[in-house]
């Protein structure tokens, strides 16, 4: 694998830049009429596939639970109830906690975990790209490893210890593993590798600047983009992980949404509540607009990260 | 220095912990009793457990078909795309990556509404359509379905990186193989499927390794409907159900330790197929 084809900020632009730049001119393939026609049908028909349930999901939350049973799934039924069903999410409606507080919560831990993972990324990946010190290679394969270690079975041992020396219940029982992500390190060292000139180091230290001061005033603001880039997946990952908060969260008030989504859940189908259903819904959609929004509007930078993870070993 | 603060977290948050989980996973707690030394019983009860290998060979048969599902329907769209040979591809690309943002939970509570049995709007309209009374959530259907979850959730991340993947191919290759009157398929089949083997390689690792860890699907779905989804109907679910269900932890650590060992010596036979064609730096 070319480390050399990583440097999203800077692809070779084509003088006329068009929806597909760099391909070649599609008649050359010599394709009969049809066949794009065909092809771009099969493409709308999974498109639908993919839309169908998230336009389900705004349109039934503006429903009341007997409208979301009986009506037309696909369109909306009188009377209008979105705003209400938002305004539940602020309630304690199902003796499952109140979804406001997860929203905050998941806020708090996306935040806070993506930042530190961030800050923990960019200085190892600069270590690593930086600095050839010794056992510097064994070092970073192991740090790959721990991508090879499942969260799943890494969260109960996590609990087990959290048990023993009292974080469990503790936000940073959440935030602090979220800090860990070996993709952020790679990526990162990727990054750094292939935009800050090594020259400009060896200049800065020449000239006096303490290893610290390069770092911030160098290195940082040459790889603002990969920083974006890693933030964007540890939010991502952050906030749609479901498993660890599940085991070491007990009390409801510390759910993130997912966890807190998921018992508002358990609760609308087992319980009597029959006002659950269109709030578990109004929730759902709640917490897949801002993430939606912020991918829509950050796209590149995800591809970027889509592109150096698919590097990663 | 620059690596320090990472390495402390990491020893904190993972090394410890698995390492506690093996010394936990040696005990065994009673009521009466109180906890003491128990050697490998507790791996020796995992192991006999059919539950546990129930689940085991569930995740494997989900990930066989899930997997190379997934990656294909991937590869088509990608190859498709990187040809520049649909309308509105840039659109369809946005659209098919959406799903990437939506929580497993969610996309989860979504399905189940949608395919919910004699409510649900594709059940209806499957009625409709003259194909009778479908259950979805069935014993039969249930594992299909969760591998169609999966394909919505995660076949856009896959065709995104296959299709980076893809541009990176040098143009003047397939400007090469065009001149020589070579047909679209085969460009896409013969020439190009080569180049990106590495990038599937490394996509079948990924998505097996997610695969092999099923377990907010199934648990969301076993709200809807409790009798399709049994106890350890997939390893995780097992772990979760033992420690934190039933509160035998030092069970669950030692079946958590079990699964980590499976998944380990899948993720080291994926290793080991890309060091013998050398794509392992």
């Amino acid at each position: 694998m070319k480390r050399s084809t990583s440097t999203p900020s800077a692809p070779p632009k084509p003088p006329k830049p068009r929806p597909d730049d760099g391909a070649v001119p599609v008649r050359l393939y010599g394709l009969r009429r049809g066949t794009t026609t065909l092809l771009t049908l099969v493409c709308a028909g999974f498109a639908v596939f993919i839309l169908a349930p998230l336009v389900w999901l705004l349109i039934n939350a503006t429903k009341t639970q007997a409208g979301v049973y009986a009506g037309p799934g696909f369109w909306f039924s009188k009377p209008f109830r979105l705003f209400q069903n938002l305004a539940d999410l602020g309630k304690d409606i199902s003796g499952a906690g109140v979804y406001l507080h997860w929203m905050q919560n998941t806020l708090v831990y996306a935040v806070a975990g993506a930042i530190g993972a961030t800050a923990l990324s960019a200085l190892a990946g600069y270590g690593f790209s930086r600095f050839r010190f010794r056992g510097a290679n064994s070092l970073f394969y192991l740090v790959m490893a721990t991508l090879l270690v499942p969260i799943t079975a890494l969260a109960l041992p996590l609990f087990l210890v959290y048990a023993k020396v009292g974080l469990v219940n503790s936000i940073w029982g959440m935030i602090l593993p979220s800090m860990v992500s070996p993709v952020g390190i790679y990526l990162m060292r990727t990054f750094i590798d292939a935009s800050v000139p090594q020259d400009m180091i060896a200049a800065a230290r020449i000239d006096g600047a303490g290893e610290l001061r390069i770092f911030f005033r160098i290195a940082l603001p040459l790889c603002l983009p990969g920083l974006v880039t890693v933030l964007l997946l540890s939010v991502v990952a952050i906030w749609n992980n479901y498993f660890l908060p599940l085991i070491i969260f007990s009390r409801n008030d510390l759910y993130p949404l997912t966890v807190g989504l998921s018992s508002l859940s358990q609760a609308a189908e087992t319980g009597t509540q029959a006002q659950l259903v269109p709030v578990l819904i109004a929730g759902g959609l709640v917490t897949v607009v801002p993430l939606i929004v912020l991918f829509l509007f950050l796209e590149r930078y995800f591809r970027g990260g889509a592109l150096r993870g698919s590097l990663t070993g | 220095m620059f690596v320090a603060p990472h390495l402390v977290i990491l020893t904190l948050f993972m090394i410890v912990p698995t390492g506690y989980a093996v010394y936990d996973s040696l005990f065994t707690s009673k009521l009466v009793g109180g906890t003491r030394f128990s050697g490998l019983a507790n791996y020796r009860t995992v192991l006999s457990s059919h539950e546990f290998w129930d689940g085991v060979w569930r995740v494997l048969l989900f990930a066989v078909v899930q997997v190379p599902l997934t990656i294909a329907i991937a590869f088509f769209f990608a190859a498709v795309f990187d040809a520049g040979v649909v309308r509105f591809g840039r659109f369809f690309r946005t659209v098919f990556f959406i799903p990437f943002a939506v929580p497993g939970v969610v996309a989860a509570v979504m399905w189940s509404f949608l395919l919910l049995p004699g409510f649900g709007p594709y059940s209806k309209a499957l009625k409709s359509l003259g194909f009778g009374h479908v259950d979805f959530f069935s014993s039969k259907l249930i594992l299909p379905t969760i591998v169609l979850i999966v394909i919505w959730e995660w076949t856009g991340y896959n065709m995104t990186i296959l299709y980076a993947s893809l541009k990176s191919i040098p143009r003047d290759v397939t400007e090469a193989a065009v001149i020589d009157g070579a047909p679209l398929r085969t460009i896409i089949l013969r020439m190009k499927l080569p180049m990106v083997r590495p990038t599937i390689v490394m996509l079948v690792f990924i998505n097996m390794v997610g695969a092999l860890q099923l377990f907010t699907e199934p648990s969301i779905l076993s709200a809807f409907q409790p009798q399709a989804v049994s106890y350890g109907f997939t390893p995780t679910l097992y772990v979760y159900n033992t420690a934190v269900g039933s509160g035998e932890y030092n069970l669950g650590a030692a079946a958590a330790v079990v699964l980590a060992l499976i998944i380990g010596l899948v993720s080291l036979g994926a290793f080991a197929v890309r060091r013998r064609n050398g794509e392992f730096r």
